[in-house]
C-alpha cells in the first residue's frame, strides 16, 4: 500500500508543478462543445465554466 | 467461488491485484478519453462548429449536449444487457474498444475547414459512441471487481475504481498540458490539439492487452456453466416490479444524491470561484486540482469503512452533511475567496424592479436559448457580475435601481443583430459602472485571496464527495443478483450522474438567475441531497453483509 501511497504523491506532485506551469487550463471536464459556441451570458471568462 | 467466499484478514492474492488493477487503469483511460473532449471543448468547437450557419450551429450544440451525458443510460442499457448475456470480461472489452477507437479518431478527423459539414456530423457521431461507451464501462467495471472481491472487503476492492474519474480527468489535462508545452500555444491550437487523442490508442493497446489476459468473473462463469444466465436481462430488470422498484430506490435513494454531491463538489465549487467569485481561471483551477489530489485518497478510506461500519451510514451521512452544510461553505468561500465581493453584498442592496410575467426561468443547458425579455437582461447581465439583488412587482420595461441610481433594462427581441450588440455593451457598462461604485468587484484581488483557507473548503467538499461516492460501486453491486446487475446496477448510476448530475450546473444558474441570491443555485443539489437522505434512510436496506450470489 505505501508504495501506492508514494505513487500517488508522486503523480500528484508532478500533476501540480505542470498545472503550475501550465497556464490556461481547465478542471471543469464535462463540457460538450455548445457553451464554446454559444456562450452564455454568464460564461465570459476565458476558460469557462461546465455548462 | 472458493475466493469470494474467504473471510478473516487475508492479504490480497496476486489475482485480485490483478483484477482491480486491470479494471481501474481501463476505466481511468476511459474517462481520460472522456474528459478530453470536455476539457479541449473550446479548440474543438473553433475547429468544428464555428463554420456553421446559426441554425445547424444550434442543433450541433443540441446534439453535442445529448450525445455528452443524456445518451449514457442507453449505453448502460445496451452494455449493461450484454454483461449479463454474455459476460463482464467482453462486454468491457467491447466498451474500451468502442471508446479508445472513437477518441483516436476524433485525433485524425480533418475539420470543417477541410471536409465541411460532414466533420461536425462525424464528430457528434463519435460523441456519440464516447457517451454510450462510457455508459456501459462504470457497470462492468464495478461488477467486474466486485465479483472478485472476498465478502467482507467488497467496499475496500471497489474503492479503486471510484478513483478512476477524477484520476482521469488530471490525466487527460497532464497530457494537454505536456503536448501545450513541448509544442507551443500556436501550433497546439492549430493541429497539437490531436495529439492528446491520438495518445488515446497506445492506452487502448494497454487496456486491452491487460483485459485479455483477464478471467471472467467466477460468478458469471459459474452461472453460465449452469445455464442460469439470463435471455432477457432488460426484462428481468425493468419490467418485474421486484426488482425495477430497487432500481428506482437506487437512483432516488442512492445516486441522485450522490450526483449532486460530485458535481457540486467537483465542478460547481469551480464554476463558483470563476464565474460567482471572479477569480482568475488558472488560479481557480489550481485550487480546485490541489482540494481534487488531497481528496482522492478519501474514496478509498470510505470504501473501506464501509467494509467495517456499513455502506448507508456513510453515504446517507455525506448526502445529510452536504445538504446542511452547503450554504455555510460556500458563503465561507466567498469571504475567503473575494472578501471585497463579500463586503459589497452586505453592505449594498440591489433591486430589479420588473413585470414578472416578463421574467422567465433561465434554464439553459444546450447554452442556445436565447432571453430577450428586458428582465431576463437585466437578471442576467447581474448575475452575471455576482450581485445580489431583490425582486420587485411593477410593470413595464425592467429597470435595476442599485442605491439611488437607476437603470433601465431593454428588451432584444425582434433588434437587427448590430443593433442589439449596441445596447447589450451600453447596459453592460451602465450597470458595470454603477455596481463598481457600488463597491463590487469586477476581479477577485489576487492578494486577498486566502488560498489556504479556499483549498480547506474546497477539500471538504471533495471530501463529501469521496463519502457519497467511496461506498457506492459496493452498494449498488450487492443491490442486485448476478443475472441482472450488470443491467440494473448501471441504469441507475448513470441516470442518476448523467442527468441529475450533468443538469447541475444549468439549473443552478437559473435558481440564481431566477431568485437573484448567487447562493441559491445550492438549493439544487440541496434539495436532492435531502431527498435522497430521506427516501434512503427510509427504504433503502444496508448491504454491506449481503452474500451476492444468495440470490444466483
Amino acid at each position: 500500500m505505501w508504495k501506492i501511497a508514494l505513487g500517488f504523491g508522486l503523480f500528484a506532485v508532478l500533476a501540480v508543478f505542470m498545472l503550475m506551469s501550465g497556464g490556461d487550463i481547465d478542471m471543469g471536464g464535462e463540457k460538450h462543445g455548445a457553451d464554446a459556441v454559444h456562450a452564455p451570458a454568464a460564461a465570459n471568462a476565458a476558460s469557462g465554466p461546465t455548462r | 467461488m472458493a475466493t469470494a467466499m474467504a473471510t478473516a484478514a487475508k492479504p490480497m492474492t496476486a489475482e485480485e491485484k490483478k483484477v482491480i488493477f486491470a479494471s481501474s487503469l481501463g476505466t481511468v483511460f476511459e474517462w481520460y478519453d472522456f474528459y478530453l473532449y470536455g476539457s479541449l471543448a473550446g479548440i474543438i468547437a473553433k475547429q468544428f462548429f464555428s463554420g456553421l450557419d446559426p441554425n445547424s450551429a444550434f442543433i450541433f450544440a443540441l446534439l453535442a449536449f445529448a450525445a455528452g451525458f443524456i445518451v449514457r443510460p442507453f449505453g448502460a442499457l445496451v452494455f449493461g444487457r450484454l454483461g449479463d448475456m454474455i459476460g463482464r470480461k467482453y462486454t468491457f472489452l467491447v466498451t474500451i474498444l468502442i471508446m479508445g477507437l472513437a477518441t483516436f479518431i476524433v485525433g485524425v478527423l480533418p475539420t470543417y475547414a477541410s471536409i465541411g459539414v460532414a466533420a461536425p456530423v462525424i464528430l457528434i457521431g463519435l460523441r456519440l459512441l464516447q457517451g454510450l461507451a462510457l455508459g456501459g464501462e462504470y457497470g462492468g467495471a464495478a461488477t467486474y471487481v466486485a465479483e472478485h472481491s472476498p465478502q467482507n472487503k467488497r467496499g475496500a476492492y471497489t474503492s479503486w475504481i471510484q478513483t478512476t474519474a477524477t484520476l482521469g480527468l488530471f490525466l487527460s489535462l497532464m497530457v494537454i498540458l505536456g503536448t501545450r508545452t513541448w509544442i507551443g500555444e500556436a501550433a497546439f491550437a492549430d493541429w497539437g490539439w490531436r495529439v492528446p487523442f491520438l495518445v488515446s490508442i497506445f492506452l487502448l493497446a494497454i487496456s486491452v492487452w491487460i483485459r485479455l489476459s483477464m478471467n471472467e468473473s467466477p460468478a458469471f462463469k459459474k452461472m453460465k456453466e449452469e445455464g442460469k444466465t439470463s435471455k432477457a436481462p432488460l426484462t428481468e430488470s425493468f419490467g418485474r416490479w421486484k426488482n425495477l422498484k430497487i432500481v428506482i430506490l437506487a437512483l432516488i435513494g442512492l445516486t441522485a444524491g450522490q450526483a449532486v454531491v460530485w458535481y457540486t463538489g467537483q465542478f460547481y465549487a469551480l464554476f463558483f470561484l470563476q464565474q460567482t467569485l471572479k477569480i482568475d481561471g488558472g488560479t481557480a483551477n489550481i485550487l480546485v486540482a490541489i482540494s481534487l489530489l488531497i481528496g482522492t485518497p478519501f474514496f478509498i478510506v470510505f470504501g473501506t469503512l464501509s467494509d467495517k461500519i456499513g455502506r448507508k451510514p456513510i453515504i446517507m451521512a455525506g448526502c445529510l452533511v452536504a445538504a446542511l452544510t452547503y450554504f455555510p461553505l460556500f458563503n465561507a468561500l466567498t469571504e475567503a475567496g473575494n472578501p471585497d465581493l463579500a463586503k459589497a453584498l452586505a453592505a449594498s442592496p440591489v433591486k430589479v424592479h420588473a413585470d414578472p410575467k416578463e421574467c422567465s426561468f433561465q434554464f439553459n443547458p444546450t447554452g442556445t436559448v436565447k432571453f430577450t425579455s428586458s428582465c431576463d437582461i437585466a437578471k442576467q447581465v447581474l448575475a452575471a457580475s455576482s450581485v445580489n439583488y431583490e425582486n420587485v412587482t411593477t410593470t413595464g420595461v425592467a429597470k435595476i435601481m442599485i442605491g439611488d441610481k437607476v437603470i433601465e433594462s431593454y428588451s432584444s427581441k425582434g433588434l437587427p443583430a448590430d443593433e442589439a450588440k449596441k445596447k447589450d455593451a451600453e447596459f453592460k457598462k451602465a450597470v458595470g459602472t454603477a455596481i463598481k461604485e457600488a463597491g463590487y468587484p469586477a476581479k477577485a484581488d489576487p492578494a486577498k485571496i486566502n488560498k489556504l483557507l479556499v483549498v480547506a473548503i474546497l477539500t471538504l467538499l471533495v471530501i463529501y464527495v469521496t463519502m457519497v461516492y467511496g461506498p457506492i460501486a459496493a452498494m449498488l453491486v450487492e443491490l442486485f443478483p448476478t443475472r441482472i446487475r450488470y443491467t440494473s446496477m448501471s441504469l441507475p448510476y448513470h441516470i442518476g450522474n448523467g442527468w441529475f448530475g450533468g443538469l447541475l450546473p444549468t439549473t443552478a444558474f437559473a435558481i440564481v438567475a431566477q431568485t437573484g441570491n448567487i447562493y441559491n443555485g445550492l438549493w439544487y443539489p440541496i434539495i436532492i441531497a435531502g431527498a435522497t437522505f430521506v427516501i434512503g434512510m427510509l427504504f433503502v436496506k444496508e448491504t454491506k453483509h449481503v452474500d451476492i450470489y444468495a440470490k444466483d
